[in-house]
Formats: C-alpha cells, structure tokens, sequence
C-alpha cells in the first residue's frame, strides 16, 4: 500500500491489511465491519474516517462475497452516520417498485426457486400443513402475508384440484407488503384467476394493500366470512412487524380463528440486539454473509436475478441497522423466540410424513448442501439447513382456544 | 429379539372420532378401530420379506394370497385347505421405534403392510437406488414405481420450456405469458369480449353463459395448447416486456454518490438529487380492493355450477399432463442448463449467457487481489462515466436477450 494511505497512519487498520494466510484473507469483510461498528459505537472519529476509508477502497456490488458485503455495509454504515437511514431506504423501497414489474418479479422468483430451495422449502411445508388442516372443508379462505409474490399458490391449486373429493372453493386474500407494487400484484392476481379456472378450481383472488403498519392489521380490512375455514399463511411476514406490536399481532392472528397459522422465516436475531449496535451488526455479518455466499453458489455468475436479490438484501441490510422505526422494520427472530411469542396463543402442529416426503425429495432437486433437520428443544417445526447452518424456518399451528 | 413380540392392548382413544363401522371400509387414515387388537412386530419381522412361509415345504412368500395359491399345488385334501381363522378380531399395528408418532396405539396403523411398509421406509435402511437420480428407496415397491417415471416424464410448457419436476412446471406454468396469451386469444377468437359485457367487469371474470364456453374450452383444449405459432403481434410484445425491464439503474447511481462523495455525508438532499428515480407514471390507487372482487359471490356460485367437475380421465390435472407428454419430443437446438443438476432447459437465458460477458468485472472477481488493487482503478472509471460499468451488466446482455430469443421462439414454433 501506498505511504500516503491514512490507513499506514493507524496500527490497527494496517494490520488488517497485512497480507495473511489466502483462507484467512477470504473473511476480511465481516472484520473491518465489525471494527468500524465498534468505533462508531465508541464514537471514535477519526478510525471511523479510516475504516470507511478502507471499506470504500474495497467494496463493489460486483465483485465477490466479502465485496458484496462490504459495499451493502459501507451503505448501511453511511446511513446510520448520517442518520439518513430511514429516508434512504424508503427511496430505495419506492424507487424498486417503480422499477419493478411484473415480468422482473417472476423472473427473479422463479430462478431463485430454481436454483435453490430457500423459499420453496416454506412453501412446500406450508402447503402441506394448510392441506392437512383443510380436509374435508369446502369453503377456504386462505390469509397470505408473504414476500414471494403468489408463487406458493399454483401448487396448492394443483393439490385441491386433485384432492380427489369434490374440490373446495378457494379464497385468497393477499396482504401486499411494502415492495410489492400494486400493478404487480393486479397482474399476479390475474393470472392466478386464470390459472384457477384452468384447475378447475373455484377462485377468488384480493389484494389488501396495509394502511399503517403489517402490526395494525385488523379482522375488517381481511373481509372474513362466516362459513369458510381460514388459513394464515406467514413466509417472511412476521419480521415486518414492528417489535412491539409482535405480541398484539399474535393476538390478532388468533383472533381471526384460522384452522392453521403458517410461519416461514429467516433464521436470524436481529431483534434482541438492536440496542447493542455492535452486536447487532455482528448478527447481520453472519446471516447475511451466508445468504450472499450461498447467492453465489446457488446461480450463475453473472445473473441478473442473483444481482437483484443482492440489492435487496443491501436494501434489507440498511433496514435493519439504519432505521429505527418509522415504517420500517425487518428484524428477524430466530425460531424459539417466535416460537416464545406465538405459544401465547398457538400450539404447534407437525407436519406429517407426507410433508417431511415431499421435503426430502424437494432437497434432492437442489445442489449440495441443503438438508432438513427438525427443530429441537424451545423451537418446534423444521429448518432448512444450508452447509449445516440453520437458515430458514418452517412451522405450522393451531390456536390453543378452539 | 425371537420371532413375534407381541403386546395386544385396547386403544384408548382420546379424540372424538367415531369408529368406522363397516369394517371392510377403508377408515380415515390417522382413526384406528378403538375395539381393535393393538400389536406390536419386533423390527426383525416387520423388515422380513417372505413372512408367509407354506408349512409344508416351508417356502416363503411376501403375500398371503401367493402363500395360498402355492398351497394349493400341494394337492392337500380339502379340510386342510380351509385356513384356520385366527383373526376373530381386527388388529392395528403400532411402530416399535419408541421416537416414532404411529408408536403410540391412537397412531397406530390398520394394515400390516402398511405397518411393514412404514418401518422400512423411516427406520429401515435405503437399500433400493435409483440409477437416474440417485434417490434411495428402503421399500422395493417404492424403488421399482420411482424407476418407472423417473426421468421418463417431462413437463412441456407452451412456451418452449421444459421441467424435470412437476411443481416447478405448475408453478411456472401459472405465471407463464403463454397462458395468459393464449385465453386471452380464446377469449378473443370465441368472441367473448363483446360490448355487451357488463362494464364493471374486467374482461377476465367473464359473465356466466361465457363461464362455460371457457370450461369447455379448458377441457377440449388439447388442441389450442398444441404448440400453435403465436401471432407476430404477441411475440413482440413479449420482447418488448423482455427490454422494458432494462432501464436505468437507481442502485448504480446510488453507489456513484458513495464513490464521488468521498464518504463526506453532506446531508440528506444531495442523497436525494442523486438518485435517478424512473418515471413510470403509475399511481398508487386509493382503494385497497382489488377489481377483481367486482362480483366475487356471482363469479364463485355460477362457475360452480357451470364448471362441472370433469370425468377422471379428462380432469384438468389429466389434460395438462397429456399435453405435457404429447409435446416431449423436443423440437429444435436446445442448449444444456448451466447448471448440471439442473434439468430445466432454459432456451432464451441460455442463448443470452452463451455470449462472451464483459471482461472487467468477471476477470476482476475471479482474483480477489487483483479486485482490491484495482478497485481505484475501477473507481475512477466510474467517476468519468457512471454508466460504463453498469452498462456492461445490463447493456450488452439486453439485445442478446431479445434478439436471441426472438429466434429460439420462431425455430421452436417450426
């Protein structure tokens, strides 16, 4: 390095820099990350100027994992300096949705769900449960609050039109999140009416655009009806509620007397930490540096999808740790502590072995590296293990009350 | 661990269930007979495969009817053939592995095949492989259907693309432009966007008597799906769906900010004024409901009536499989996936990746070092032009797309 770099000025920084061992070098990211946090929280200027410094050197968006994360931390890390956080990520929300159409969507989706398992692992165990917990009715009103825009839906009709018996009458009422624009979702909506009458399934297809916050959802704006069994189907839904209306939200949940509650989420505390920066920030570098690494092993190099799922999680990432309420909110629980939050009103049901079946032989499709472990101990349900780590997590259950 | 270890209690059952009460009759699964005879079969019996074994010869059968038939050829005198019963009551069979959830008799199942097939399925060893795809089968029944259709079945989409898996053909097929495209030629053809449709409906939640032009439609429509050349206008509005998708980059300007700026955040404005935000024209409407709930009660109790459900043979499940396998011989180049294991053949993303990708950001990736020390470099390019670099990302891949594909389209259709 150059002696005119700042960074020759500081011990720290330049031994962080010193060429190592190639494997030690890999993971330089997640410890410049760490560091500069750490000034930040002591508030010691000048090393954040370095570290910045440094990280600016040596992140792109388009280069390798630790890049990747240095250049979506950098952001996240200006935005919290700048305590600009809130203000830059609603821009970039509302900018991507006005990016966004339908076409992009489905292909993103739809590649993702190709190459790895990450959210159709959610939906098959959904799916599975929602089937089980609906045998035998005849009116169902399925309540979906997910981020994977209606892809989980066309399997399902499969299932009900083949179910055999005489095919129920389906309902679905879509709680569009933040990102989901309302063009995309008037045309996802068509096409899955569409696609109903194909199967041969009698279909009703609403989209509930949330007024305030996913927390203050109420029973009135879902539009329940008296002779239908009900199903709340959660994939990515739950960590967009605001921390403390978590609990409410459960109560709400409960309220709407679903035969099932279906919860899919990202395995990962960014909650309990979010006083603590650093920790904080520790959590983020772990989680997402294992959804980057396996972004990257998952599709092409140079995949578009694989870039737009990127800038959503820099989008993610500055979410978390630059914003601090507002209408923001993406911070995960790790599945015993929603499994904490839900036993207030919910008790856990299994998944029965056709669904553990149909999981196993969805793995099999993937490459290496995905297995299904069960949860164990304070957590029920199952995970979705990537090169061992617990990554996503699948559960099913019913209210305690009946 | 000799022979039979039997335990025969009652179930209790706790749930409220009632017993089914013809016995013959298959009951719901997960309801055994509160009256019947609870057994539990040591591991050894249950993995055994010739359980029957002729008492004369003391040859093994796997079923009871193949034990009989055998028994026959002995010529015995007719007394003898009659077998004793010693079945008086009905008997369910619980799982002896303690961890597994039919151990307990109210899980327990009413079939002793059932109960065999079970044991070696989770607790047995997967001895049977499929060669094609390497998935293991403790059951050899399991083994020898898996084998059957494995590879055998291929999913075609009218659009060109073809799966391996069946989840992932519904799942595209729901979302695919050539369904969409194709009721909505139906639609136009069957003329059934007439003027005389009520107004406020959306011409996709026909009325009624059109219901039923629609089912039929779907049931007898082998023929439209069969790989008919969609029309010029339809194929370029697809391409242009492809391009409209490439615009200018708000994440790209958004970095540009943090490279010109010199990490000196001056503030919230300059955050805005820098990033580009695309002019769409679209506006968020003020009702929460969607149009598509204009009738919802009218739509779902007349298309029940109208869409009878279909004959077994010609459900739409059936219909969508056999056209699905009518279209399998592949027409035209179809290049390899990317990726080994996966199957699916992606005509139109293949042929756009197949041309050379910029070197800058490839060959910088590739070595980690060289990025770092280059990384100024590749700043400073980004600062004479922004949209250099980014171009190389959507730019060059944005007409191979089209153009390639436009072609994939018109050879596949021939």
């Amino acid at each position: 390095m150059r002696n005119t770099d700042p960074c020759h000025h500081h011990p720290s920084i330049c031994c962080l820099l010193e060429p190592k061992d190639p494997r030690e070098e890999e993971k330089w990211a997640a410890e410049l990350i760490q560091e500069c946090a750490k000034a930040i929280a002591d508030k010691d200027s000048s090393k954040i100027r370095h570290l910045l410094w440094v990280l600016n050197e040596l992140a792109t968006p388009y280069g390798d994992c630790d890049q990747k994360l240095a250049s979506y931390f950098l952001q996240a890390l200006l935005g919290r300096a700048a305590e600009a956080g809130e203000l830059c990520y609603t821009t970039l929300i509302s900018a991507a949705e006005k990016q966004q159409s339908f076409v992009t969507a489905r292909k993103v989706m739809l590649k993702f769900q190709e190459v790895s398992p990450w959210t159709t692992f959610g939906h098959v165990a959904s799916n599975g449960a929602i089937m089980e917990a609906m045998e035998g009715e005849s009116k169902l009103h399925i309540v979906d609050i997910s981020n994977t825009y209606c892809t989980q839906w066309p399997t399902l009709l499969e299932a009900l039109a083949s179910r055999g018996s005489d095919t129920p009458h389906l309902r679905l009422t879509v709680v569009a999140m933040l990102s989901m624009g309302r063009s995309v979702m008037d045309e996802i909506g068509r096409r899955m009416v569409k696609f109903a009458r194909l199967m041969g399934v009698p279909f009703e297809f609403h989209v509930v655009s949330i007024v305030s916050t996913l927390g203050q959802l109420t029973e009135e704006e879902l539009g329940l009806r008296k002779d239908e069994a009900v199903a709340v189907n959660c994939v990515g839904a739950l960590r967009r509620v605001r921390v403390e209306e978590r609990d409410a939200f459960m109560r709400t949940l409960c309220a709407l007397r679903p035969r099932v509650v279906t919860v899919v989420e990202e395995e990962a505390d960014f909650t309990t930490s979010r006083g603590d920066s650093v920790a904080c920030f520790q959590q983020c570098v772990r989680f997402y540096s294992i959804f980057l690494g396996m972004l990257e092993e998952s599709f092409s190099p140079t995949s578009n999808e694989k870039f737009l799922l990127e800038k959503e999680c820099s989008r993610s990432i500055l979410g978390v740790l630059a914003c601090n309420g507002g209408g923001v909110c993406e911070r995960r629980e790790k599945a015993s502590q929603w499994c904490e939050r839900l036993t207030e009103a919910f008790a856990p049901t299994a998944f029965n072995d056709d669904v553990i079946g149909d999981l196993e032989a969805l793995l099999e499709r993937y490459r290496e590296g995905w297995s299904l472990v069960p949860a164990k101990g304070n957590a029920a349900g199952l995970y979705l293990t990537w090169k061992a780590e617990p990554v996503v997590w699948a559960s099913a259950w019913k209210p305690i009350k009946p | 661990m000799a022979g039979e270890a039997v335990s025969a209690s009652s179930i209790q059952n706790p749930s409220s269930n009632p017993p089914p009460v013809n016995k013959k009759k298959r009951s719901l699964p997960g309801t055994p007979d509160p009256e019947a005879e609870v057994i539990a079969l040591s591991p050894k019996t249950l993995m055994a495969t010739n359980r029957f074994v002729c008492e004369i010869c003391g040859k093994g059968f796997q079923r009871d009817q193949n034990l009989q038939l055998h028994r026959r050829g002995h010529n015995l005198p007719w007394k003898l053939r009659q077998r004793t019963s010693k079945e008086p009551r009905k008997r369910v069979y619980v799982c002896p592995e303690k961890t597994c959830v039919h151990h307990h008799p109210s899980r327990a199942l009413g079939d002793l095949t059932g109960i065999k097939k079970h044991f070696c399925r989770k607790h047995g060893e997967k001895k049977w492989k499929c060669d094609k795809c390497s998935r293991c089968y403790a059951v050899q029944s399991d083994w020898k259907a898996h084998s059957k259709t494995c590879g055998t079945r291929e999913y075609r989409c009218d659009c060109g693309t073809i799966f391996a898996r069946r989840d992932s053909f519904i799942t595209h097929r729901a979302f695919c432009d050539a369904l969409a495209e194709e009721t909505a030629r139906v639609a136009a053809s069957n003329g059934l966007m007439r003027s005389n449709v009520v107004q406020n409906f959306p011409f996709f939640l026909k009325s009624p008597v059109a219901e039923s032009e629609m089912a039929d439609e779907a049931r007898s429509g082998l023929s439209l799906w069969m790989g008919q050349a969609p029309p010029l206008e339809t194929l370029t509005k697809a391409v242009d769906l492809v391009l409209g998708d490439v615009d200018g980059d708000p994440f790209a300007s958004q970095l540009s900010w943090i490279y010109q700026n010199k990490l000196v955040p001056s503030g919230s404005d300059e955050l805005i004024s820098s990033i580009t935000l695309p002019m769409s024209g679209m506006k968020e409407t003020e009702d929460p409901h969607s149009l598509l709930l204009s009738a919802p009660h009218h739509y779902s109790t007349r298309h029940h009536h109208h869409l009878v459900p279909p004959a077994p043979d010609t459900s739409a499940t059936a219909l969508l499989q056999r056209a699905a396998q009518i279209g399998v011989t592949a027409s035209g180049p179809t290049s390899k996936a990317k990726s080994p294991d996966s199957n699916i053949q992606y005509l139109n993303t293949n042929r756009s990746y197949s041309a050379t990708h910029p070197g800058n950001a490839m060959e910088n990736a590739a070595d980690p070092l060289r990025m770092m020390y280059s990384t100024r470099h590749n700043a400073a390019q980004k600062d004479e032009g922004p949209e250099g670099e980014t171009r190389d990302f959507f730019g060059v891949d944005a007409p191979t797309i089209c153009a390639s594909s436009l072609s994939g389209w018109i050879r596949i259709r021939n």
